[in-house]
């Protein structure tokens, strides 16, 4: 107290400015932390053996300016920890360690499938040895060749080895329903490493595929091994063999809402997590070598064939992959929904059976260049469900044009009643779910909630009130003969 | 053919007597009765029919009118029973008075649940 008393004037002023540095530095640390092109945090953990760090650096650095804090970790290293306390310590891990054998204690199959349900996001990439990776890949519904099985190809001719594959994305071979993640990809990809094939999982969907003509084969036997490999294996008509389009080397999984059961339940928006993760044959693809490393391609011009060298598109690949896999595109979200009857504005506590709904929703995307949340209205295949154990109206909810992001429908609530739910179930490959439901009961109309006075009825009410009459009459006429009767009685 | 025109005679002639020993013993009280339950069985078949034959739909309004008919005859009916003169050892102690003052408080009520029914 003393020591404070008798600071002079310019210390005080000192301190305040002090102070002021240190707010600001603050201000811009948490406007840093928004920074970046994800949806879901900045923070990225890549396992990497720190002397290959130069062998990635122009992905890294392509990460960092995106706004992303790298922090790269050997895979032995003790720390910095993948969890600690429970809560992930990075928003988003890439694997590039992937011809590592051993690792650190908390790497293993396990935490990464924990990270999952964390809403960690995760870019996995397979060595051609076996390692906690191989075995985790079949719980991804991935089935793998033989270890040490690469893939090659000796199509096109190229002086590379035949386990350097230049492959091109094709646009057409992702279906419309589905993200295309590579769709800004014009040059060819270079990829060395494992392939997979992809059972039917839904949550799995491939992201590239291997060329038609490539397979996977063990090279280093002598050379007449794979000869005698591929012609038995062509006897066999392909059977068991590693071979053609149908395999992948990236592939891209997304997680259920609620870390996995995908029955998030009644979940509100923005409070369930869902994480992304993407496979990959092999983490050359994010090298600096095969980023730098050029296609050369022979093209058929008017004078004959010429070699025409073009740059790879691998730098683009790597950052769109690993753009999908932070949750930069293809990121929705269900932001308000309301329902009322026909002609109202507020939802009622109960709707009553055969009354017209009006059930609006309002979906929005994440844009990563701007980092802001914007209202989408590109869902051409959303649905909604009435459902009371099974859907009993199951009806398109189509955009609403001039309002953006806005999606409505109309229906007719089931003439049964009981607690129905608004179900909003859309699961697109690469889109992240969106599920939603909603409880409202439906009850029948009240005693006086009928429709009266119907024209069919009308025989039934004369019939009723010529009763009533009949009898008041009847009623009427019998005293008045009572009477009667009983002055004739008097006069006799 | 002669047995059978000559048994025809004979019931033609055994409802011509039901007919004339209805209309020459019959109290004019009890016809008058007897004509209020006619009007009710035409109203009863004439709207069951209509439900059966056109529609059943507000079911209510159906059970309504059609019940209204049917009770308002079992009533009518049991007063029928109750004040004619040949039953009068039956119901010593239920006089006329008393008959028809029953009769009108189950026709109250009975009028009181149709309109509740009809909708």
């Amino acid at each position: 107290m003393r020591a404070t008393r008798s600071l002079s004037g310019t210390t005080v002023s000192s301190i305040f400015t002090l102070l002021l540095v240190l707010c600001i530095t603050l201000a811009f640390g948490s406007s840093a932390t928004a920074k970046s092109a994800s949806s879901t945090g900045d923070s990225v953990l890549v396992i990497l053996d720190s002397a290959k760090k130069v062998d990635y650096s122009i992905f890294l650095q392509g990460l960092e300016a995106k706004g992303y804090t790298v922090t790269v970790r050997s895979p032995r290293d003790e720390s910095p920890l993948l969890i600690e306390d429970g809560l992930p310590n990075f928003s988003h891990v890439v694997f590039l360690a992937s011809d590592t054998k051993n690792f650190a204690k908390d790497i293993s199959p396990q935490t990464l499938v924990e990270l999952l349900t964390l809403g960690t996001n995760l870019v996995l990439t397979l060595g051609l040895k076996q390692n906690l990776l191989t075995s985790l890949a079949p719980e991804f519904s991935l089935l793998l060749p033989p270890p040490a099985t690469p893939l090659v190809s000796f199509f096109p001719e190229r002086s590379d080895s035949p386990s350097v594959i230049p492959i091109a994305f094709d646009t057409k071979s992702v279906p419309n329903d589905t993200f295309s993640v590579l769709s800004q990809v014009e040059n060819k990809i270079w990829f060395s490493g494992t392939p997979f094939a992809l059972s039917a999982n839904p949550l799995l969907f491939p992201i590239l595929h291997a060329p038609a003509e490539s397979f996977a084969a063990d090279l280093s036997d002598s050379p007449g091994l794979v000869a005698d490999a591929l012609a038995d294996a062509a006897e066999k008509g392909g059977e068991g063999f590693w071979a053609g389009s149908t395999l992948s080397v990236v592939a891209g999984f997304q997680t259920l809402i609620g870390g996995g059961t995908g029955h998030g339940n009644d979940a509100g928006p923005g409070e369930d997590k869902q994480s992304r993760v993407v496979w990959v044959g092999g983490p050359s693809l994010f090298s600096d070598e095969f980023a730098t490393k050029k296609v050369v391609e022979k093209v058929e011009t008017e004078r004959g064939k010429s070699v025409v060298e073009k740059p790879s598109g691998n730098e683009q690949a790597a950052m769109d992959i690993a753009g999908w896999a932070f949750q930069e595109h293809g990121v929705l979200r269900i932001d308000e929904v309301k329902h009322h009857k026909v002609n109202q504005t507020d939802a009622p506590e109960t709707y009553t059976t055969n009354d017209e709904i009006v059930y609006t929703v309002k979906i929005s995307s994440f844009n990563p260049t701007t980092g802001k949340w914007e209202r989408y209205s590109d869902l051409k295949d959303l649905q909604l469900e009435f459902t009371m154990l099974d859907p009993h109206v199951r009806t398109a909810l189509p955009a609403v044009r001039g309002q953006k992001g806005v999606y409505s429908t109309t229906f007719r609530a089931p003439d049964r009643h009981g607690v129905f739910k608004f179900v909003i179930n859309y699961k697109r490959k690469g889109f992240s779910h969106l599920l939603h439901t909603l409880i409202v009961p439906v009850v029948p109309p009240r005693h006086d909630g009928y429709p009266r006075f119907l024209s069919a009825a009308w025989p039934y009410y004369i019939g009723a009130i010529s009763t009533s009459v009949g009898f008041l009459l009847f009623s009427a006429i019998y005293l008045a003969g009572e009477v009667k009767e009983e002055k004739k009685s008097k006069k006799e | 053919m002669a047995p059978k025109s000559a048994s025809s005679i004979k019931s033609t002639s055994a409802v011509q007597t039901l007919f004339d020993a209805y209309t020459s013993q019959t109290s004019s009280r009890l016809k008058f009765i007897d004509a209020f339950l006619v009007f009710l069985i035409l109203s009863g078949v004439l709207q069951f029919s209509y439900c059966v034959l056109v529609t059943n739909f507000p079911f209510n309004a159906f059970l309504g009118g059609f019940s209204s008919t049917v009770g308002q005859f079992v009533l009518t009916a049991s007063l029928r029973s109750q004040v004619n003169p040949e039953n009068k050892g039956v119901y010593k102690e239920v006089s006329r008075e008393r008959a028809f003052a029953d009769f009108v408080f189950g026709s109250i009520v009975l009028h009181f649940f149709v309109y509740n029914f009809l909708g």
